[in-house]
């Protein structure tokens, strides 16, 4: 049932349905997950940023395909690698950039950083675990309880094709094909587990074939083309939505970047790097798509890219005018009843 | 409510009905829990239940014999054999407004859903302010001949996870008071269930629709002056057991069931303390960093200018429960065993 898109059925509709403002919507938030990723390397470089970092670069593609499809009600179990899609889903900025600064605007309050963001309350987002499988049966779980009221809902979960190694994530795969739940399976194949490349994390030429054998389609989708993501992602959702169950996709790109912001990533091959970042950069391919299209010109990416440089500044300093926690306020919030999530929280703690 | 041992019906796997309760009102252990369940099921449509075999077959030992009738297949879920992912669901179904209620065959097999309790469950509400109304139920315990992976006590492991709450009932009451609690808090919470109890022990148990039992709150079964003896689950009955028998030899035992292992209620065992000044913290966790160690830090601490004796220790040794019956009576301890621990406190 794994698939490839051909490119023959890009051509025959390759706007995929969207309008022109909402391909410049896309175009947007692809450079805008771009430029974030590059900043905030960047200040992590210089020691202005507190914790770890763990770069989605290179595969916007991938995240900006699959969370373009998802209404505002529709829920997302994302990793940390994953923060493309969530701002895609339409995360503030600012939020999230006091996340990174430990700030008790963060949406965890400081509890936890960087891009361990989620906005259930908002935008319906889980707050990734470090463990990332883990997202995957819990994604059944709100699946489930669309699937319970009726309602036509979808959960969307991202992993890694690491991730696909673990037996959590076949418990899920599973699960959710034997209660034929609303549920979309992402795995952005960036084809290096920290350092392990897949043929050392599986022996089956492809992430995508495995759902045969739980009973759902399984698509493989180039991470390079977000509207080529966007179609395959979007008629998992459509099926999911139709209670028709479960589909896996298998978006393929390079994680550009290290694991985490220390490793250099150096058991990558050069010429592998080289050849995705000139050949098959997902930024870079929809912007020359559009501009050839003419939805837009050079000066409105011109005027794209300034408004997403003067959203990063003022995230920034909202960022940095944003208090920390209180000391005090360590123990609060573990118990629903203590009232701490309920109520606004302490503003004392100074931006040091 | 007088309680009293019911001699007939195995302790191990539920074969036999659930059963009913007597004429008088009494129900085991069993029969109150599956009450919590059932009116908690009818009170509120948004409590599900999910797990193995808990549908036709009417679950391991039988809590939900019956349940799949009233309910249907949506509410009493039957689920593959896949304890993380149990879990998981029981999280994101919770996340989005459901009450789930996960059974675990044996709370030993809890430690194949462990990940997704200790790490997303547990601190979910911490890092994101995410209420999770789950209930993680599992019989736990040891005494019935069940070896190694059907007679553990997990319940370290679980308090040791900020963010759960750890429940071990000894008695029918508190069982269906504490289960009725947990499935209306909106924390995630673990309730075992000692299988050892189950049938043996029986009371009347109240059948008000809103009876709970507060989570966080130990209860005194036994005023004494002399010693006091701080437990959970099924050593309850054995230092009830023990107390008689040293008041016969003069000793006056109070013993108290701390029914909620996390949050523990640390007043009501240093109100004991203060009146006794002789502690015996006795558990069936391990003895190395079991729950007792915890209250015996805490007395140790708090109650110090109380304290007229050391505070001692009675659990089992650190080594898997065995299956030889000779064995695991070693294991776990006995009534002699408690007797002599506390004439051994009383006499400093």
């Amino acid at each position: 049932m794994a698939t490839e898109v051909s490119e023959k059925q890009a051509e025959a509709d390759w706007r995929v349905g969207l309008s022109d403002d909402q391909l410049k919507d896309v175009l947007y938030k692809l450079k805008l997950c771009r430029y974030f990723d590059e900043r905030i390397e960047a200040l992590y470089r210089q020691g202005r940023l507190p914790g770890a970092i763990y770069s989605g670069r290179g595969q916007e593609g991938t995240h900006v395909g699959v969370a373009y499809t998802l209404r505002e009600d529709d829920s997302m179990f994302p990793t940390h690698r994953d923060l493309s899609a969530q701002l895609t889903k339409g995360l503030d900025l600012n939020r999230v950039m006091a996340q990174y600064w430990g700030r008790i605007d963060g949406f965890t309050r400081g509890r936890d950083g960087n891009s361990h963001v989620g906005d259930w309350l908002g935008h319906k987002t889980w707050t990734p675990v470090s463990h990332l499988p883990l997202a995957y049966p819990i994604a059944c779980g709100a699946a489930l309880a669309y699937k319970r009221r009726g309602e036509q809902r979808v959960a969307m979960a991202i992993c890694g094709e690491g991730a696909t190694s673990n037996g959590r994530w076949h418990e899920a795969l599973n699960v959710s094909a034997v209660h034929r739940l609303p549920v979309v399976w992402v795995v952005n194949n960036n084809l290096w587990a920290y350092s392990t490349p897949n043929p050392l994390e599986f022996a089956v030429p492809t992430v995508a074939e495995r759902a045969v054998a739980y009973g759902f389609p399984g698509v493989r989708v180039d991470g390079a083309d977000v509207l080529d993501v966007y179609r395959v992602a979007l008629q998992a959702v459509d099926r999911a939505r139709a209670g028709e169950g479960p589909t896996l996709i298998e978006s393929v790109s390079l994680r550009w970047r290290g694991h985490a912001g220390h490793d250099p990533a150096k058991y990558v091959p050069k010429e592998m790097l080289e050849e995705y970042m000139q050949h098959k950069d997902p930024v870079k391919r929809f912007e020359e798509l559009l501009l050839a299209h003419e939805v837009v010109d050079a000066e409105v990416v011109k005027r794209i890219q300034e408004r997403i440089e003067r959203q990063f500044d003022e995230g920034y300093e909202f960022a940095q005018a944003s208090p920390f926690p209180v000391p005090s306020d360590v123990t609060r919030g573990l118990w629903v009843e203590d009232g701490y999530w309920q109520g606004e929280p302490s503003r004392d703690g100074g931006t040091g | 409510m007088a309680t009293a041992r019911v001699e007939s019906g195995a302790a191990g796997h539920g074969a036999e009905p659930r059963g009913k309760r007597t004429e008088t009102g009494e129900a085991t252990y069993l029969i109150a829990i599956a009450e919590a369940l059932w009116e908690e099921m009818e009170r509120d449509e948004r409590v599900y239940l999910l797990g193995e075999d808990i549908g036709a077959y009417g679950g391991a030992f039988k809590v939900t014999e019956g349940f799949i009738d009233r309910f249907g297949p949506e509410r009493v879920m039957d689920t593959p054999i896949a304890e993380e992912t149990i879990v998981g669901m029981a999280i994101g179904s919770a996340m989005e407004g459901f009450r789930p209620v996960a059974e675990f065959q044996y709370a030993d097999f809890m430690t194949s859903g462990f990940d997704e309790i200790v790490t997303a469950a547990a601190r979910y509400h911490y890092r994101s302010g995410v209420p999770l109304p789950i209930v993680l139920r599992g019989p736990s315990g040891g005494g019935v001949r069940a070896s190694s992976f059907h007679s553990t006590n997990p319940e370290p492991w679980f308090a040791h996870a900020p963010g759960m709450k750890v429940l071990c009932p000894a008695f029918p009451s508190d069982a269906k008071g504490l289960l009725k609690s947990a499935v209306r808090d909106d924390n995630p919470c673990v309730f075992f269930e000692h299988k050892w109890i189950y049938r043996r022990i029986k009371e009347v148990v109240p059948e008000e629709p809103d009876f709970l039992v507060p989570i966080g709150r130990a209860k005194v079964h036994r005023d004494g002056t002399d010693v006091s003896i701080v437990t959970y689950g099924m050593m309850v009955h054995l230092a009830l057991e023990a107390a008689e028998n040293l008041f016969q030899k003069g000793i006056a035992v109070e013993v108290v069931d701390l029914r909620t292992v996390h949050p523990l209620d640390t007043e009501t065992v240093l109100k004991s303390v203060e009146k006794t000044s002789r502690a015996l913290v006795l558990y069936e966790s391990h003895r190395f960093l079991g729950v007792g160690a915890e209250v015996a830090a805490m007395i140790a601490e708090e109650g110090f200018q109380h304290l007229d004796a050391p505070v001692m220790r009675l659990a089992p040794p650190n080594v898997p429960v065995p299956f030889s019956p000779p064995l695991e009576d070693a294991y776990l301890p006995q009534v002699a065993d408690i007797e002599a621990a506390v004439e051994k406190l009383s006499a400093w």
